[in-house]
């Protein structure tokens, strides 16, 4: 692992570098997500009782599909101009090439997320107050969650016939217990609950990341084997 | 990549003797389960008719279930050996799954309309069903898209053990957030001990659809092994 993490932080600073200079990928994720529930606050009903819960559904939905654009875009860039090839001729373990791409995935999705996030509490005026912690854990450990998966699927989709389309595809249904985990916490600290409220639905979540973690670190090298 | 490098052999296995010797078997054993569920079992007295649909679906959920173990395993044998046997046993297992997940989830609700009262419910196994169906549905997708048979093989692996990884995990999440919400009261069933007959019939179908998977499968192999041979040619 220690072996790894240098050569991790290598891949991700370069991807970091690329980001600080185009925006391209933090941007187009943010905005994605805000379309997403401005989409959604018209399709659904933002007041009355239970309004908390559909607010989860949309954040989750915002973030799912936003972080998967931003994860096939990620990796879309490493296509172009053949950085890929570069990559895997380069004299780092391909382990350490998923953990630096999961580090720069979180790091934009993260980004995004969190200039969304305030938005979305004004936009739907929704109070959180004593929720406030389990909220950003929730969010943490859901991004942690989509991000591992999604890092993975992106780095076979973008290396298909149609490209980072089809990573929705074979992303959303692997991703089902974790969004569901996701919207049932992000649900309860919207109502001010706090982060004990919610404690299975972390475990499940903190549960499913170490499953695909390790799943992610065993089989990206083959993603990458030509 | 590992082509089949005896073509003329593999061609004259079509449709292969194992499923010539196992195609009667199942269409025998399918003729007798017919008649075991439909006449020979005893009536439900609470259900009445709709419940002899359980020897279908039960049996059906089961190969459903093997076929994607069976995906399962044969994905981590293709990593770890690069052979291309394993990717058509895992690219025929998961069709031959889907089918039967497909099977599950009609007749399903083909039972649950007349004793529930409604066709579908979020239940945590049909939950977990419909989920599987899916994720499966986008193995095949995936596939479609990756015309390179190696890539195909190593890329469809991946998405094999990543999906059947997820089968426990998505289980338990459903089974929670279910868990959440009061039980509708049409899923109440306080239905008596089965019968042993009912037994018989189950286990009997359990059986049959086995052999049926094996049939399907094999059959399926060699039309993957079929057009490997053309595609080399």
């Amino acid at each position: 692992m220690s072996g790894w993490l240098r050569p991790a932080i290598l891949v991700a600073s370069k991807d970091l570098r690329v980001e600080m200079r185009t925006k391209n990928v933090v941007t187009a994720v943010g905005l994605f997500a805000l379309l997403v529930v401005v989409v959604a606050s018209f399709a659904f009903p933002t007041s009355g009782q239970g309004r908390e819960g559909v607010a989860a559904g949309m954040l989750w939905m915002a973030f799912l599909f936003a972080s998967l654009l931003g994860m096939g875009r990620s990796f879309a860039q490493e296509r172009e101009e053949s950085c890929i090839e570069g990559l895997v001729a380069s004299p780092v373990p391909r382990e350490a090439i998923f953990l630096g791409k999961l580090i720069s995935n979180l790091a934009f999705t993260g980004a995004a997320e969190i200039a969304i996030l305030p938005v979305f509490l004004v936009l739907l005026q929704l109070q959180p107050g004593a929720g406030l912690p389990l909220l950003l854990l929730a969010v943490a450990l859901g991004t942690l969650a989509l991000v591992t998966v999604g890092t993975l699927l992106a780095g076979m989709a973008v290396q298909t016939r149609a490209r980072e389309a089809i990573l929705p595809l074979i992303a959303i249904p692997v991703t089902v217990p974790a969004m569901i985990a996701s919207v049932q916490a992000t649900s309860a600290a919207l109502n001010g609950k706090p982060v004990g409220a919610a404690g299975s639905w972390l475990l499940l979540l903190v549960a499913y990341e170490a499953i695909f973690l390790l799943v992610a670190l065993a089989t990206f090298p083959y993603v990458l084997e030509e | 990549m590992t082509v089949e490098t005896r073509p003329a052999a593999a061609a004259a296995r079509l449709p292969g003797r194992a499923s010539r010797l196992l195609a009667p078997a199942t269409l025998g054993s399918m003729a007798l389960l017919v008649w075991a569920a439909l006449a020979w079992a005893p009536e439900d007295l609470e259900q009445g008719p709709p419940q002899r649909i359980f020897y279908i679906h039960v049996p059906s959920a089961w190969v459903a279930f093997l076929a994607f173990a069976v995906v399962f395993g044969a994905s981590i044998a293709l990593l770890a050996t690069g052979k291309q046997r394993y990717d058509q046993i895992a690219a025929a297992s998961a069709e031959v799954g889907v089918v039967f997940t497909t099977a599950v989830l009609i007749t399903g609700p083909l039972w649950a309309r007349p004793t529930w009262g409604v066709y579908w419910s979020w239940d945590p196994r049909l939950t977990s069903v419909f989920i599987l169906w899916l994720i499966y549905l986008s193995y095949l997708s995936l596939r479609s898209y990756l015309p390179d048979p190696a890539r195909r093989a190593r890329f469809s692996a991946v998405l094999g053990i990543v999906g059947f990884a997820d089968v426990p995990i998505i289980y338990l999440s459903v089974r929670w957030w279910r868990a959440l919400h009061p039980a509708p009261v049409v899923l109440v069933r306080g239905g008596p001990q089965m019968p042993g007959e009912m037994l018989a019939v189950l286990m009997f179908g359990l059986a049959t659809f086995t052999l049926l998977y094996l049939l399907l499968l094999r059959i399926r192999i060699d039309v993957q092994r079929a057009r490997e041979i053309r595609g080399a040619a």
